[in-house]
């Protein structure tokens, strides 16, 4: 038995030039950032920085020329996306259309999709954001309800999608739809694109515990969706949505999205901090490091064509478990006058993260149905 | 991974599970069987007369012996044969010293030598010198670690002391094996852990089909997962020169990995598990030993956080990047 077969990432010749490329286009265009936000960096938009981004090639970098992309490599990529975080950048506007919708599109959708939106993603200038959850269907994502139905040269969709990140900003939903009846479980659901700009949807915000505005509830109030807006066939839903969790699951954002906590942390303590903190930062260190080496080798296995799925939900659980332990062990660590009421970056940010950190074994996939991933991977079940 | 190296690792997979089979039986009679393998000559230069292995070998080779709980020191004795460049009799590595070194003679103490009595030769870090000394030379004091493996206590007084030049912090290297050994374990331990839940039947099924097991089991392949991409990381960068903080990282992480793996192996095994018939303890008596062994999660910590504080909040990503950019 093998838990984990790391591969090394090895960029192709040149590629780490583009680490300091992206370093020195963040030295020029990284806005001012609000202490509190760096800790929660891919969930922080700003169209401006988007655009600058896009603009500079830093969008789309493996997508095809003809569709805006950059044809750059996979590796690339991940050094830019890794730059990205550990600066704190406000990559949350782009970040799921970067991720997820074009890349659907270019794997699945037809020509026309690829062309009319495509390129405006790798622009920087469209936004999406994904429709899965419903009241009803949340880890249980093969029970969604809301249905579309077929009316001429389209479909008709009524019903609501919630916990929509980013839907207050997205210009394009891809959303999951029940076309046909669940026979077996993941039959029946079809994927859609879904522009928002659209009288017949309603967005609403859901303020989340500390007073923050990612999520939202999507209303379809008879909305007419034409079928060139389908992505790949009628039925196909569940297979497309599950083919790249992968890629979305060992991403650098699993054990970086928190970063700049530990470095506020760095700065406090000082050249020579006490012997607690001093062993706080050794262990801390121990497990970003190997975070890092893990989401990497997992990067370099997509890289190389294969699917680790058993490596990408232990990145994903692992990432989740470190950066909510992050936050409770420099509270307990913290020396005595650290205050979390003080109007300082330090208690700012972690008065946030402590906050907001169980969603990150929430989002993308419960702890449990990933554990229930790695538990059937291992042969058990 | 080349034919030669697929070879070797088949070797040493078959080979170490045979001599694992017949643990107990006198030291000399199995050992030879690894020297006659070739196996410590590992990282020794073809034109030296090794094998010319890589740091990828060594971790997969030391990885299977961790992973048959090899009653061996095959990682001892790969490494010090390549420090002195010589693997014609056993040598060691020593975790732990005190005593004098006044010109090239040794008043002293090492402690806990893997396999001293076995040994002709034992490295040593003095106050920052490496030496080797001759175990012929120590009085021995016979100790095992609570895996029964030996961990000797030697005594030398005057004793002939050769400064070597070794191109690593001994410590850091005693580390590097435990790592690869750890990794190996864990991955056994969670074997027979998943095999048990699969057969053990409680409330009319296997106990495998509890989802509580099941999360526990993710657990554990969690943390076996992450030592076991921690230990080839270090050994990329130890390929590559100076690997002193990934080594300190990697077995930080590792010794956190064996504190939550043991546990959870114990558990899905229930009592079978903490009997002396059952293969299990054989895993787990290691691991727990391991822990402790070259740097417990205080020492590596404290080294690491001092290192990292000292360099400054500015510096830590891109020396971070800087590390593995050079390495992979």
């Amino acid at each position: 038995m093998r838990t984990f077969s790391p591969l090394p990432f090895e960029p192709p010749a040149g590629g780490y030039r583009i680490r300091n490329d992206i370093r020195a286009f963040l030295a020029a265009n990284l806005p001012a950032i609000d202490a509190p936000h760096r800790v929660n960096s891919w969930a922080v938009g700003s169209r401006a920085f988007s655009q600058a981004l896009g603009k500079a090639g830093y969008i789309g970098m493996t997508w095809p020329k003809k569709y805006g992309g950059h044809e750059r490599h996979p590796l690339e990529r991940y050094i830019v996306l890794e730059e990205l975080l550990a600066a704190g950048a406000p990559v949350g506007m782009h970040w799921i259309a970067d991720r997820q919708t074009a890349p659907l599109m270019l794997r699945f959708g037809t020509e026309e999709q690829r062309v009319r939106f495509v390129p405006r993603i790798a622009a920087g200038e469209l936004y999406g954001c994904i429709g899965m959850s419903e009241p009803g269907s949340g880890s249980d994502l093969a029970s969604v309800r809301t249905r579309a139905v077929r009316d001429g040269d389209g479909w008709r969709v009524s019903g609501q999608k919630v916990w929509t990140t980013n839907a207050h900003n997205a210009g394009i939903m891809v959303a999951l739809l029940r076309t046909g009846e669940p026979g077996g479980r993941h039959e029946g659901l079809t994927q859609f694109i879904i522009e928002l700009d659209n009288p017949a949807i309603a967005v609403r915000p859901i303020i989340d515990l500390a007073g923050g505005h990612d999520f939202n509830e999507v209303f379809f109030d008879d909305l007419f969706i034409p079928d060139t807006m389908r992505v790949g066939d009628e039925g196909d839903g569940w297979r497309q949505v599950t083919a790249e969790l992968s890629l979305e699951r060992s991403g650098p954002e699993r054990y970086l999205s928190s970063f700049a906590l530990f470095l506020e942390l760095l700065r406090r303590a000082g050249s020579k901090p006490d012997a607690a903190t001093t062993a706080l930062i050794g262990r801390l260190t121990a497990e970003i490091w190997t975070l890092r080496q893990m989401s990497m080798s997992t990067a370099a296995q997509l890289a190389a064509g294969n699917d680790p799925m058993l490596e990408a939900a232990i990145v994903k659980d692992l990432g989740n478990s470190f950066e909510q332990e992050l936050p409770r062990l420099v509270q307990a660590a913290a020396d005595a006058d650290m205050d979390l009421s003080a109007n300082e970056d330090f208690a700012r940010m972690l008065s946030l993260l402590l906050q907001i950190s169980p969603s990150f074994s929430l989002r993308g996939g419960t702890r449990e149905i990933l554990r229930g991933i790695i538990a059937r991977n291992l042969g058990l079940r | 991974m080349s034919d030669e190296q697929n070879l070797l690792i088949e070797t040493a997979d078959r080979l170490f599970a045979d001599l694992a089979g017949r643990r107990g039986e006198d030291f000399d009679a199995l050992w030879a069987h690894i020297e006659k393998a070739g196996f410590p000559s590992l990282l020794i230069a073809e034109e030296d007369g090794g094998f010319g292995g890589s740091w990828g070998d060594v971790f997969a080779v030391i990885r299977l012996a961790g992973y048959h709980a090899l009653p061996l020191p095959v990682g001892e004795a790969i490494v010090a044969a390549w420090l002195l460049n010589r693997a014609d009799r056993l040598a060691t590595l020593a975790p732990r010293s005190e005593g004098r070194l006044t010109g090239d003679r040794f008043d002293g103490v090492l402690h806990a030598v893997p396999w001293g009595r076995h040994a002709a030769d034992i490295l040593a870090d003095i106050d920052g010198k490496i030496i080797r000394l001759a175990v012929a030379d120590a009085k021995i004091e016979k100790q095992a670690n609570p895996a029964d493996e030996p961990r000797d206590t030697l005594r030398f007084e005057n004793a002939a002391a050769e400064a070597v030049a070794i191109p690593a912090d001994l410590l850091a290297l005693g580390a590097l094996i435990r790592v690869a050994q750890i990794a190996g374990a864990m991955d056994a331990a969670l074997a027979m852990s998943i095999a048990y839940a699969n057969d053990r039947v409680q409330f009319g099924k296997p106990i495998g089909k509890f989802q509580a097991l099941q999360q526990n089991l993710a657990i554990f392949a969690e943390e076996a997962a992450a030592v076991n991409c921690a230990g080839p990381a270090a050994c990329r960068a130890m390929a590559k020169g100076d690997a002193g903080f990934e080594i300190a990282a990697a077995k930080l992480r590792a010794n956190m990995a064996v504190g939550t793996g043991n546990m959870i192996a114990h558990q899905v095994h229930g009592a079978i598990g903490i009997t002396r018939e059952y293969g299990l303890q054989y895993f787990t008596r290691r691991l727990l030993s391991w822990r402790s062994e070259f740097g417990n999660d205080r020492l590596w910590a404290n080294r690491l956080g001092e290192q990292v504080a000292a360099a400054g909040a500015d510096a830590f990503w891109t020396t971070l990047t800087a590390r593995s950019d050079a390495t992979s």
